[in-house]
């Protein structure tokens, strides 16, 4: 562990002090009260402390008991260890007497009472300690951060514009891109691979773009194209199409650990989640800038709206911050609320600032110069915004909370069809019934006798809480429509509260032992020495402030991170290959003035991602091929400096809607809203939307299925979908038996390949023109002689294998083998990876 | 798992036939040309110390069992019982601590006292290791449940079992190397892998695909396997060499792309080895979740055939075959164990389920030689109160609790640590869950401070910051 070897580092200097420290200044201390301590006090600490306390052993908890200056001084918890006379002021003592639950010590068995009276009786003789040294930390075994040292970290530097190298090699680089990529393949003696063919290149263009291969009419058009515009007007043709938005508003999605439940032991779905998602889409379509775009979701409520549309819009965004993962069955109201703090600035650091602050909730940071102060500062911001996010109160779910009521002037679609008035006032009475039906059952058991409720009791708390759980689930379904019929749009996000709070910093992260109170503020380390830190008291919550110091471009992370996540994308790998971590214990990039060109590149072109990615399309270094080079694979086999493009598995939700696209039954208008929503709340809605799923093939895109924590569609996590409760920047793309067997035999993909063959058998044209048109469809080009060789071995052999199972009809045995054809081309590498 | 890993050429030769054989040799030649020996992430991994126990079967019992009912035996809580509780009350009422209902006595030369409940298991008495001072941080279900699994209550963490399968690799490469027999429903960070990569996360066997169900409630309390099966392990339109003429046609396009890209391609390689994987795997897992071709005086060992070991009775066989295949760890859930009333039938219900299953899967174990390589663990995500809720019913105590140990280098015949006189806290050799993690690791011959992976910028832990090693328990 790091932490250890810090220790170590530290424990080498006091140990060589503590060798010029002599012991024999025992001046002053009684030969009894020396004896004392000697005899009853030495053994066991040496005996039953040191193993974890010493620095020469261990030091837990950052405590040492080997000398008398840093036993005094105590540990972590900034409490002293030991008071000379005062028994209360020595947590060591306290420990000792297992008092505290959260502090016994030794840990696996409690001292003697006899041990513990001598250690009582020494304290109270004002704790004679010979063991006298110098203390090289004042801190004690706390780890003291210098922030003027830290804010020299590379990422912590605002970036600067920087002027493109010049390059030896003359001809390749076309943009500046070209020459920062160019200029670090020379200086490690590898060259740039021959450009993609044409095929390839649009293949990979609308797939990075769309998430969709391209038509067999736009590969033919693009290929014919010779114009030195060519590559250019297909860039702008995909940025442009309604399919963009859909793409890049998932890779968000992912960092914004995106999923319409709580996840967790309760996992309550979260039937307006999908609003937050559709605002996704809809600000990479409109390519929102990207700085405003982080504003609305953190404080979007908080800031100037157009009109009623625009301010719905604003508050939608804010979603962000409520569709984190939750432990609703926490009965600690503040411990959860503690915790969705948490959640919140964990998300919200990693996602837009790379950084995991969420670290310094229990002790300073223990890599990066962040304190616990930073964080309760920050957590302070958030207890002062109400997280709302639904649900209503069940047995399992102790944290329900309002939604926020959106203007019905503000026009919002909905994923609900209209009632007719009469149907509202059935769920009136429906909720009326369930609620006198609950009441009257607690009058029931109120009425029996003690006895009797004694030993019922379980039955009896079961009896109530489920009656009165019917009624509250009646409720939250008609508090869904207005009296008309017509559906509410509610929504999640946050609201400030009305009296703003700071809050304690929490030893340990312990609710139970608050320390001193930090006011609201920003991250010390990233703003510049001497800046104030502090939220001014007219500001409210503070988000507003918190949200325009993220999306600043003094902020030296926002943008280079973001920066970064588009080049992962793109290009295969990161500049800083930790998109999700730019702290000391994520990645150097590799390209640090490239990285800060396209940083400050995205920030003068007012944030627009899509300007950024056409920049980066447009570079040769994009365009290059993804062929093998023995060469420079022996210096680089990672393809750190991008002497090719890498090759790229296809996302899940790619190959799923490739599939679908490709077997011509993709349906891009799905039903507003999600299944989730048409479900409703609560827990039982869980096995509907499954069942919605799963009885009907779906064939919309990816992005709308349904994702619900822990139990996300088979098709996407075969394919690494990634936890939806966790920030990801970064997809796995792992080769799995899971994915080939789900290839071979799943129902899903067998259907898709009948649609697939059905598709080919009516194309008109010869058997070569037909398979030429699947190939087209799938691949994007045209079979290889080789590939016709094994094509057309299969095609004898696959029929007479089919036929040896007489229980299938001769007339189907065609079929069958052309859907399996069709399903081989699913199947194969070529068509899950681009190059 | 202290031997060498076998390379990778020897493994492609043993399991590889056919064209996959060929795309094998073809691949191995050129990671010999490359000088990339590299091993698939699932290859045998070397421990950091010599290894007691190569497999683990986990009997997880879902809903916490009753210790003092079982295998915590408390004569001062007949004694004084009626006696109001001296720990905290109930939640429902007030309590007083309740006696047994069932009589204790002693088993095996240890004289382990062991409940009437467990006939069967008793004469195994000299196997197990009782582990008597088990404590977790909350008592509630989902919370602790998850926590048994993966050491947190809180974070989304890797699994238990997907640690194992990262530290040590598997031994059969034609099957999965973690398979989690009939898992609750909506419990899949049981199982899964979190931020460790993907292919360490359990395979599911049976289990409730819709959680909710009926059918599916049905068999998580204890129902029966009989569909159970690994997802898409079965082709529904194909005989076996019709695939194979389909899968030989995808390889043959793989080749062709393998080409376009110069020769070498890392991820086409992948593509080509999990197709082979998986064809094996089809032919590979319906044999070892196969039972039929087992004596009948196997199947009676464990109970198969007799209605109410029946169900769990197959799936304690299957975790023996599938140790025999060589995967590395095996759960089973049963489930339904949460008495807070009807404690009489309900615990009597249960412990007849698995009595003799459980016994039966020692005894097999045994009579193989598998059980010294075999670490089998029992229990659930915390214990039940000394005192009553109800007339007939106890309430969670995460406080002190039992499960056992058997086989993979734990000392048999032992009782470690104990609660106190009541059996409502541990008070000698407390093992909270991290402690037990870090014993399990121990016996897998991998250190818990040292099991790490990189993640958001930090080294994790299956234990976090804690626990301790029970060297006591290990032979």
């Amino acid at each position: 562990m790091k932490t250890l070897l810090f220790f170590f580092m530290l424990s080498a200097s006091v140990a060589s002090q503590a060798a010029d420290a002599t012991e024999s200044a025992h001046a002053g201390i009684p030969a009894d009260q020396l004896n004392f301590f000697e005899k009853n006090i030495r053994p066991v600490l040496v005996e039953s402390c040191y193993k974890c306390h010493s620095e020469s052993q261990k030091v837990k908890g950052g405590l040492t008991l080997d000398t008398k200056q840093a036993m005094q001084l105590g540990g972590e918890s900034g409490h002293p260890g030991v008071t000379p006379g005062n028994l209360a002021e020595s947590t060591i003592y306290e420990a000792m007497t297992w008092k505290n639950d959260d502090m016994q010590m030794p840990p696996k068995q409690k001292l003697p009472d006899d041990v513990i009276a001598n250690f009582k009786k020494w304290i109270e003789m004002g704790a004679p300690d010979p063991r006298e040294t110098t203390v090289v930390n004042s801190n004690g075994g706390k780890r003291v951060i210098d922030m003027d040292e830290g804010r020299k970290h590379w990422a912590f530097q605002k970036p600067v514009k920087q002027t493109p190298p010049t390059v030896k090699t003359e001809g390749w680089a076309k943009t500046d891109i070209d020459k920062f990529v160019l200029a670090g393949m020379e200086a490690k003696g590898l060259h740039p691979v021959r450009d993609a063919d044409r095929p390839t290149l649009i293949r990979r263009i609308a797939f990075d773009l769309t998430g969709l291969p391209p038509t067999p009419d736009e590969v033919r058009t693009f290929v014919a194209d010779q114009s030195p515009d060519a590559v250019k007007r297909v860039v702008d043709m995909y940025l442009d199409s309604e399919r963009y938005g859909e793409r890049w508003a998932r890779h968000w999605l992912d960092v914004a650990r995106y999923a319409e439940s709580s996840g967790k032991e309760t996992n309550v779905l979260y039937p307006h989640a999908w609003r937050y998602r559709d605002y996704v889409v809809e600000s990479f379509k409109k390519d929102k800038p990207y700085d405003q775009f982080l504003k609305e979701q953190i404080a979007g409520d908080l800031m100037k709206s157009e009109n009623k549309r625009d301010q719905a819009e604003k508050i939608v965004a804010t979603g962000f911050l409520a569709i984190g993962s939750k432990g609703h069955n926490q009965r600690d109201r503040r411990q959860f609320a503690m915790d969705l703090v948490d959640e919140q600035i964990d998300a919200m650091s990693q996602s837009m600032l790379g950084l995991t602050l969420a670290c310094a909730r229990c002790h300073d940071h223990k890599f990066d110069p962040v304190t616990q102060r930073d964080y309760y500062a920050l957590a302070g911001i958030f207890l002062s915004s109400e997280t709302l996010y639904g649900t209503y109160s069940q047995l399992q779910n102790a944290n329900p909370s309002t939604l926020i009521e959106i203007d019905r002037a503000a026009n919002q679609i909905a994923s609900l069809a209209k009632l007719t008035p009469a149907e509202v006032a059935q769920l009136k009475s429906r909720y009326a019934e369930a609620s006198a039906t609950a009441t009257k059952i607690r009058e029931e058991v109120r009425s029996q006798s003690m006895a009797s409720r004694d030993s019922q009791s379980a039955a009896n708390f079961l009896r109530v809480r489920s009656s009165f759980d019917r009624a509250d689930s009646m409720k939250a379904d008609m508090d869904l429509f207005y009296d008309d019929g017509a559906p509410r749009t509610l929504a999640m996000g946050v609201l400030d509260r009305t009296t703003p709070v700071n809050t304690p910093i929490l030893v340990r992260g312990d609710i139970k032992q608050p320390g001193d109170i930090v006011p609201r503020g920003l991250v010390e380390v990233l703003c510049a020495k001497g800046e104030p830190l502090n939220i001014s008291p007219q500001s409210g919550s503070g988000r507003l402030d918190l949200a325009y110091w993220i999306a600043s471009k003094d902020n030296p992370l926002t943008a280079r991170v973001m920066a970064n996540r588009v080049w992962l994308k793109l290009m295969g790998s990161g500049l800083v290959t930790t998109p999700d971590n730019f702290g000391t214990m994520g990645q150097k990039p590799s390209h640090p003035e490239l990285l800060d060109y396209l940083a400050v590149s995205f920030m003068e072109n007012g944030w627009s991602v899509k300007k950024l990615v056409r920049e980066i399309m447009m570079s040769r270094a994009y365009q290059t091929g993804s062929v093998h080079d023995a060469a420079n694979y022996a210096v680089d086999p990672d393809n750190k400096y991008h002497w090719r493009m890498s090759q790229r598995r296809l996302d899940a939700e790619e190959i799923r809607d490739a599939m679908l696209a490709v077997s011509g039954v993709i349906n891009y208008y799905p039903v507003d809203g999600s299944p989730v929503a048409r479900a409703g709340e609560g827990r039982t809605g869980i096995i509907e939307v499954l069942r919605e799923v799963n009885s009907n093939p779906q064939t919309y895109r990816s992005i709308y299925l349904p994702i619900i924590r822990d139990q996300i569609p088979e098709f996407l996590s075969v394919f690494d979908f990634p936890d939806a409760s966790l920030v990801n920047g970064d997809r796995e793309t792992t080769n799995v038996p899971s994915q080939s067997l789900f290839l071979m035999n799943n129902g899903q993909v067998q259907g898709m390949a009948d649609a697939f063959a059905q598709r080919i058998a009516k194309f008109e044209g010869d058997p070569q023109e037909r398979l030429s048109y699947a190939y087209q469809l799938a691949f994007g080009r045209e079979p290889t002689a080789g590939e016709k060789q094994a094509i057309s071995n299969f095609w004898t052999r696959f029929p007479q294998e089919a036929a040896k199972n007489k229980s299938i009809p001769k007339d189907k045995i065609q079929g069958m083998a052309l859907s399996a054809f069709c399903q081989g081309l699913f199947a194969s590498a070529e068509f899950r990876y681009l190059n | 798992m202290n031997t060498v890993s076998p390379s990778r050429r020897e493994f492609l030769k043993t399991t590889s036939s056919g064209f996959g054989y060929l795309a094998f040799a073809a691949l191995a030649h050129q990671q010999a040309l490359h000088g990339n020996p590299a091993a698939g992430p699932l290859m045998p991994k070397q421990s950091h110390f010599p290894a007691r126990a190569k497999h683990v079967i986990f009997l997880c019992m879902q809903g916490a069992p009753s210790h003092v009912d079982t295998f915590d035996y408390k004569p001062k809580l007949v004694a004084d019982a009626g006696k109001q509780a001296p720990s905290a009350a109930g939640r429902y009422g007030r309590a007083t601590l309740m006696p047994s209902q069932w009589k204790f006595s002693q088993h095996g030369r240890s004289g382990m006292w062991i409940s009437e409940l467990w006939p069967n298991l008793a004469k195994h008495a000299d196997d197990l290791c009782m582990l008597n001072s088990m404590a977790t941080d909350l008592p509630a279900h989902p919370q602790a449940f998850t926590q048994l699994h993966t050491g947190t209550t809180q974070f989304v963490r890797p699994s238990l079992g997907a640690w194992t399968l990262y530290g040590l690799g598997t031994q059969n490469q034609n099957l999965p190397g973690f398979v989690t027999i009939n898992p609750p429903g909506n419990a899949t960070r049981t199982f899964g892998s979190a931020f460790l990569p993907a292919i360490y996360q359990g395979t599911k066997v049976g289990g409730p695909t819709i959680p909710g169900l009926p059918a599916a409630a049905a068999r998580r309390f204890g129902g029966g396997t009989e569909q159970a099966t690994v997802a898409n392990i079965k082709n529904n339109r194909f005989t076996t060499e019709a695939q194979r003429t389909q899968l030989d046609l995808v390889q043959s396009l793989n080749q062709s792309a393998m080409q376009q890209s110069g020769g070498v391609s890392a991820e086409v390689e992948g593509v080509i080895e999990s197709y082979e994987l998986a064809f094996r795997m089809q032919a590979e897992v319906p044999k070892v979740m196969d039972l039929s071709k087992e004596t009948e005086a196997t199947k009676a060992l464990y109970g198969i055939g007799d209605g109410d070991t029946d169900a769990f009775g197959k799936q304690c066989l299957m975790a023996r075959k599938f140790v025999e295949a060589g995967v590395r760890f095996i759960e089973i859930t049963h489930g339904n164990w949460d008495h807070h009333f009807n404690l009489k039938a309900g615990l009597e219900r249960n412990c007849n389920q698995v009595d003799k299953p459980v016994a039966g899967l020692l005894a097999d174990l045994k009579s193989r030689g598998l059980l010294k390589d075999t670490l089998v663990i029992w229990g659930g995500e915390f214990g039940r109160t000394p005192h009553s809720q109800g007339d007939d019913g106890r309430d969670h105590n995460n406080k002190g609790f039992s499960m056992w140990m058997a086989g993979g280098g734990v000392k048999g015949g032992m009782n470690y640590g104990m609660t106190d006189d009541y059996g409502y806290e541990a008070i000698l050799n407390k093992m909270h869950i991290h402690d037990w993690h870090a014993t399990v690791l121990a016996l897998l011959g991998l250190d818990h401070e040292r099991l790490t992976y990189r993640y958001a910028g930090r080294d994790f832990r299956l234990t976090d910051v804690y626990g301790t090693v029970a060297k006591e328990i290990i032979i």
